[in-house]
C-alpha cells in the first residue's frame, strides 16, 4: 500500500516536473487549464472563420412602415374576401354601412345567403338594422 | 376601306408600343459603376469598403513591425469571423476577398484557409491517407499557423423621418496578434446615404 502511494506521488511528481519544464519564458503554469477548455469548443468556433454572423435589427422607417401596413391591409382584404366577407363599406354609408337590402336586415337578424350573389356572408347581426 | 388599313396599322403600332413597354430591359452595366435603386447597401458599398481597407490593411507599418520582430518572415493571416450588427442584410465576403487577393497579390502577406474550406483540407488529407500513393500522400501536421487573425463588424445607424431618411454604416476591420491577443491594426469605413423616397 505505502509502496503504491510512493508510485503515485512519484507519477505524479514526474508530470508536474514535466509540465514545469515545457513552460517557455513567462509562461502561465496553468495554461493546460485553459487549453483544455478551448480544445473542446475549437471545431464550433473555428467553423465561424470567414463567415459573416447576421445579428442583424430592424430599424423604424416611416415611409417603410406605411408600405408595410398598406400590404398588410390589402393581404387582409384579400383574406376577407377569400373567408366570402364583402361588407367593408363605412358604417355611416348611404346603406346604412353594412346591407342595403332593407328587406335582409329586418325580421330574421341576419344577413348571410347566396340569394343576393354573395354581397354579405357568415356574419350574423342581432337586432334591427336601418338599411335604408 | 382606307379608314379600316389605318386603323388596323394603328391598332398593330399601338399594341406593340404596350408589349414593349412591359417587357423587362435587362443591360449589363459596369461593376465599377454607382447605381443607386434603394437606397440600401450595394456593391458600391462594398466596392468602396474593400478599396479603402484594402489599401489601408497594406499600408499600415504592422507588417514592417512583423518583418523586423520575425527575421524577415512574412505574416500569416486567417480570416475570422465579420458581425453584421447592422438592419441590412450584409455578407462580409464580398470585399473581404477583395482584402485577401490583395494579400496574395501585394506579396506582403501570407494567407491560409480556415473554417469549412479548411475542414474540407483536411477531410481530402484524410482520404489520401488511405487512397493516395505514398509519394503523393499529404501528411496531417504541416500546416501554417497563422499570425494574425482577422475579425470585424458592420454597424449602422437609420435616422428616418417621413419620406427621408439618413442611413449611415460602419465597416470596422481588426487584425489581433494570435499570441499576445495585441490588436496591431484597426481599419474603418464609414458611409453615409441620404434616402428620399
Amino acid at each position: 500500500m505505502i509502496g503504491l502511494m510512493l508510485l503515485g506521488g512519484l507519477f505524479s511528481g514526474a508530470v508536474k516536473a514535466q509540465e514545469t519544464a515545457s513552460l517557455v519564458a513567462d509562461q502561465n503554469p496553468r495554461y493546460m487549464e485553459s487549453q483544455a477548455k478551448y480544445i473542446r469548443i475549437a471545431d464550433t468556433l473555428n467553423s465561424l472563420h470567414g463567415v459573416t454572423i447576421q445579428n442583424t435589427y430592424k430599424a423604424y422607417d416611416w415611409y417603410e412602415a406605411k408600405l408595410e401596413r398598406r400590404r398588410q391591409n390589402r393581404a387582409w382584404r384579400h383574406e376577407e374576401r377569400m373567408n366570402g366577407y364583402y361588407d367593408y363599406s363605412p358604417s355611416w354609408g348611404l346603406y346604412g354601412g353594412y346591407s342595403y337590402s332593407p328587406f335582409l336586415n329586418y325580421g330574421w337578424g341576419n344577413r348571410w345567403g347566396g340569394y343576393y350573389g354573395g354581397r354579405w356572408g357568415g356574419r350574423t347581426s342581432i337586432g334591427i338594422g336601418f338599411g335604408w | 376601306m382606307k379608314f379600316n388599313r389605318i386603323l388596323t396599322v394603328a391598332a398593330i403600332a399601338v399594341s406593340g408600343i404596350f408589349i414593349a413597354s412591359c417587357s423587362r430591359q435587362v443591360t449589363r452595366v459596369s461593376t465599377d459603376q454607382t447605381i443607386d435603386v434603394s437606397g440600401n447597401w450595394n456593391n458600391s458599398d462594398a466596392r468602396m469598403a474593400a478599396d479603402e481597407l484594402t489599401g489601408k490593411i497594406l499600408g499600415a507599418n504592422w507588417i514592417d513591425t512583423h518583418l523586423n520582430e520575425h527575421q524577415g518572415k512574412r505574416p500569416v493571416v486567417i480570416v475570422g469571423f465579420v458581425q453584421n450588427k447592422s438592419h441590412e442584410h450584409i455578407d462580409a465576403e464580398t470585399f473581404l476577398t477583395d482584402i485577401e487577393s490583395s494579400f496574395i497579390q501585394s506579396q506582403k502577406v501570407r494567407l491560409v484557409q480556415g473554417g469549412k474550406k479548411r475542414d474540407e483540407l483536411r477531410a481530402e488529407k484524410a482520404d489520401q491517407q488511405t487512397n493516395a500513393t505514398v509519394s503523393s500522400m499529404k501528411k496531417f501536421g504541416l500546416e501554417n499557423g497563422a499570425d494574425y487573425i482577422l475579425q470585424g463588424s458592420i454597424n449602422s445607424i437609420v435616422d428616418s423621418h417621413k419620406r427621408q431618411k439618413v442611413v449611415y454604416y460602419q465597416v470596422n476591420l481588426e487584425l489581433t496578434n494570435i499570441q499576445t491577443n495585441e490588436v496591431v491594426w484597426i481599419g474603418e469605413k464609414k458611409i453615409a446615404k441620404y434616402v428620399k423616397n
